[in-house]
């Protein structure tokens, strides 16, 4: 929120006027308001391997966190740069491979992974998009300086939250929506219809029927598959819910069987469906895959995405934004030490007190080491897992990452945040203003995920 | 030479409300065989839909609503081979070749078979070693291609050999893939068959079998190629069958 120099930062002036107006004890009212909000909401989350019974409250803190228009603009075209050249990337990986061919990405690198999905080899999706919807988590160093964390191009999650955050703080401080000219975050869910609606099979009717698949209640993000199908007026299915005959996928209605056009699956590739990927998968629906290779049926986001957000493919971003659309990145990746090189390597075992080293198949914030908040004990467990398996992590600087104002029990105070904009892409590309913002709320804290401790806050994109 | 086929699968699905069938039982024409007919009769396969394949294979997906005690699949035809010393060359929808080699569970390389080898110039001498190699390690086995389970296209011993000679190649960086088809032997014996093609920057595919330790000629009728034989079996089902298919396969020359 402030400057180096302690000043506050141009587009937080107006929140620092009216936090400073509040008196001592509202902001423990609003807190408490808060919290009364999202448990009507019914919000909640899953942490897997936690005893205290599965569902949590994610924790809101009650101070949004500011983007200026201006830094908005510069963003979002940043973003949509990125989006355009990893969607014509897994084109290309799908059909070509002429990064390969030129050698500008390592072929051992796609070719063996295992996020890399042989079954698309030379599939052509609707308007030629694989991922239609992405997340990218990105973080403020400086004023104007934003580093992508990672990508998410498989099903990212969380976008929920953004909506309700918002929902929580027009009912928290309406006073402060009438000084401040925030862009509205709710067309999201017709924005999603809008996108889903343009990637329907090249024969689906007008108004083409969406279904969002769910592995089930027992999933984490399962209170999100049921709020994005309801707000956007689609089905909300489970694999037995959904059957294929004739090459053609069909959802069982009271009404009896009715046609499906395009699917926002948010099941992972390998349990989509047991005859082509893990034929034990009780999730998925026998011949999927097929029925979207015969194009009959479209899958959002296309199987196989995960490439493109690999984390090891994501050192090459640079490359690939190059490559494909003749640019120069709009936005930076965190510098990424290979373990796989020899000089990397020993620089990283020597500095791990110092580093950030996280799985290449990982997510969560699960399986990380944060070296400057670790044990010793924590460092050498991690010299040897990367010793035993050095393809298997990336390690990248512990960022200097902004911090926004939080409420805490010892009142406000800054706390390291992220920002996950939410990125749609059909006949057209569209970027809800902001995202979610993720708050690492202990003290001093860098991990913002949910599962690990983190929170989140509203984001506001001023309007001009 | 002019070849009539005949393949006959039976099998038990149980008594599901739906079953689906990922069917690779349609021949291409290639510069090896000319397909002059065929035809694959089972339930459901008027309204099955028809697609390519990530491997380029011509692929049905085909749905039976309460499927009976026994299915039937027959696949019959007829399709003239032609003598191209094991070359097949580049197909119409043959993904690129880099894409076989991707090492899979089922083609490990094999470091005693490896032993002394490496890529050179002359990769179709390379590749004729390897097939010599996998054929002598396993002479004392059973050259005998009928009779072992063929529902991943192929008896074991086709496969496992298939599969060491793309385990070997792959390691030395050259694409390999898996082959199903069917086998008319020297004694007038037809069999479900799997073999392997190589890839040659100048000729393209080449067949190479190392069951019988040679490229594959007018014997050989090709079906589908893929990473290993999970990836292309002529018949996959969901549910999986009960017990492995019974199959039959009657070729006739003339």
């Amino acid at each position: 929120m402030t400057n180096v120099d302690g000043s506050i930062r141009e587009p937080y002036s107006i929140l620092d006027q009216w936090l400073k107006q509040q008196p001592a004890e509202a902001m423990g009212v609003m807190a408490a308001d808060a919290e009364a909000i999202f448990r009507r909401l019914g919000i909640t989350f899953a942490v897997y391997g936690s005893n205290e019974g599965t569902e949590k409250l994610i924790p809101f803190d009650i101070i949004p966190r500011i983007i200026s228009a201006v830094e908005w603009r510069r963003l979002s075209k940043a973003i949509e740069q990125r989006v355009r050249a990893l969607n014509a990337f897994l084109h290309d990986i799908y059909h070509r491979q002429e990064i390969l061919r030129a050698g500008r990405i390592p072929e051992k690198l796609i070719l063996d992974n295992s996020a890399f999905c042989p079954e698309m080899m030379g599939l052509d999706p609707a308007r030629g998009v694989y991922s239609h919807i992405i997340g990218v988590d990105i973080v403020r160093v400086g004023p104007d300086d934003w580093y992508v964390l990672e990508d998410n191009l498989r099903t990212p999650s969380g976008v929920s939250y953004m909506l309700e955050d918002r929902e929580a703080m027009l009912q928290l401080a309406p006073d402060l929506f009438q000084r401040l000219k925030v862009a509205p975050v709710d067309s999201y869910p017709e924005n999603l219809r809008r996108t889903l609606d343009s990637v329907a099979p090249p024969g689906a009717s007008g108004a083409p029927t969406l279904a969002v698949l769910t592995p089930g209640i027992y999933n984490s993000a399962y209170f999100e598959h049921s709020f994005l199908a309801d707000q956007m007026g689609a089905e909300l299915c489970e694999g037995q819910d959904l059957f294929v005959e004739n090459g053609k996928v069909f959802m069982r209605t009271t009404m009896g069987p009715r046609r499906v056009d395009v699917i926002y699956r948010r099941i992972d590739d390998d349990y989509l469906d047991p005859l082509t990927f893990k034929p034990d998968s009780m999730l998925g629906v026998p011949g999927l895959f097929d029925a979207y290779r015969a194009g009959n049926v479209t899958l959002v986001n296309a199987p196989g995405t995960g490439i493109a957000d690999d984390k090891a493919v994501y050192t090459y971003v640079p490359e690939i934004i190059e490559f494909y659309l003749g640019e120069k990145p709009l936005l930076k990746n965190v510098p990424t030490y290979n373990c796989t090189r020899a000089d990397e390597r020993a620089y990283v075992l020597e500095h791990i007190a110092e580093l950030v080293v996280k799985e290449v198949h990982g997510s969560g914030g699960y399986g990380m080491l944060v070296g400057p908040t670790s044990t010793k004990e924590m460092h050498d467990i991690f010299r040897e897992k990367i010793l035993a398996r050095p393809d298997n992590y990336i390690v990248q600087p512990t960022l200097a990452l902004s911090t926004c104002p939080t409420y805490v029990e010892s009142g406000v105070a800054p706390r390291h945040v992220d920002l996950r904009p939410y990125v749609l892409v059909g006949d057209q590309i569209r970027i809800t203003p902001g995202g979610l913002t993720r708050v690492a709320l202990k003290q001093g804290s860098l991990v913002v995920n949910s599962s690990q401790g983190g929170g989140t806050k509203d984001t506001w994109v001023l309007e001009d | 030479m002019q070849l009539t086929l005949r393949h006959t699968l039976r099998l038990s699905l149980g008594t599901p409300a739906r079953a689906v069938a990922h069917v690779l039982l349609t021949p291409p024409s290639t510069p090896q065989q000319q397909v002059e007919r065929w035809s694959i009769d089972m339930p459901g396969i008027a309204e099955a839909a028809s697609f390519r394949d990530g491997f380029g294979n011509r692929a049905q997906l085909v749905s039976l609503v309460k499927p009976a005690g026994e299915l039937l699949v027959v696949a019959e035809g007829r399709v003239k081979t032609i003598d191209k010393a094991g070359v097949l060359g580049r197909l119409q929808y043959d993904p690129v070749p880099a894409l076989f080699r991707r090492a899979t569970a089922l083609t490990g390389p094999d470091a005693a078979l490896l032993d002394g080898l490496a890529d050179g110039p002359d990769r179709i001498a390379l590749f004729h070693e390897l097939m010599g190699r996998i054929c002598e390690r396993t002479a004392g086995q059973s050259q005998d291609t009928a009779g072992q389970s063929q529902s991943q296209g192929g008896d074991a011993t086709a496969a496992d050999r298939t599969h060491a000679f793309l385990g070997a190649a792959r390691a030395l960086g050259a694409p390999a893939r898996y082959v199903t088809g069917y086998l008319l032997d020297d004694g007038g014996t037809a069999a479900v068959h799997a073999w392997a093609e190589a890839w040659d920057e100048s000729l393209g595919w080449i067949g190479f079998d190392p069951t019988l330790n040679l490229c594959p000629a007018e014997s050989h009728v090709r079906l589908a190629a893929g990473l290993d034989a999970m990836s292309c079996p002529p018949l996959r089902t969901v549910p999986v069958w009960l017990d492995g298919p019974a199959e039959t396969v009657e070729i006739t020359a003339g």
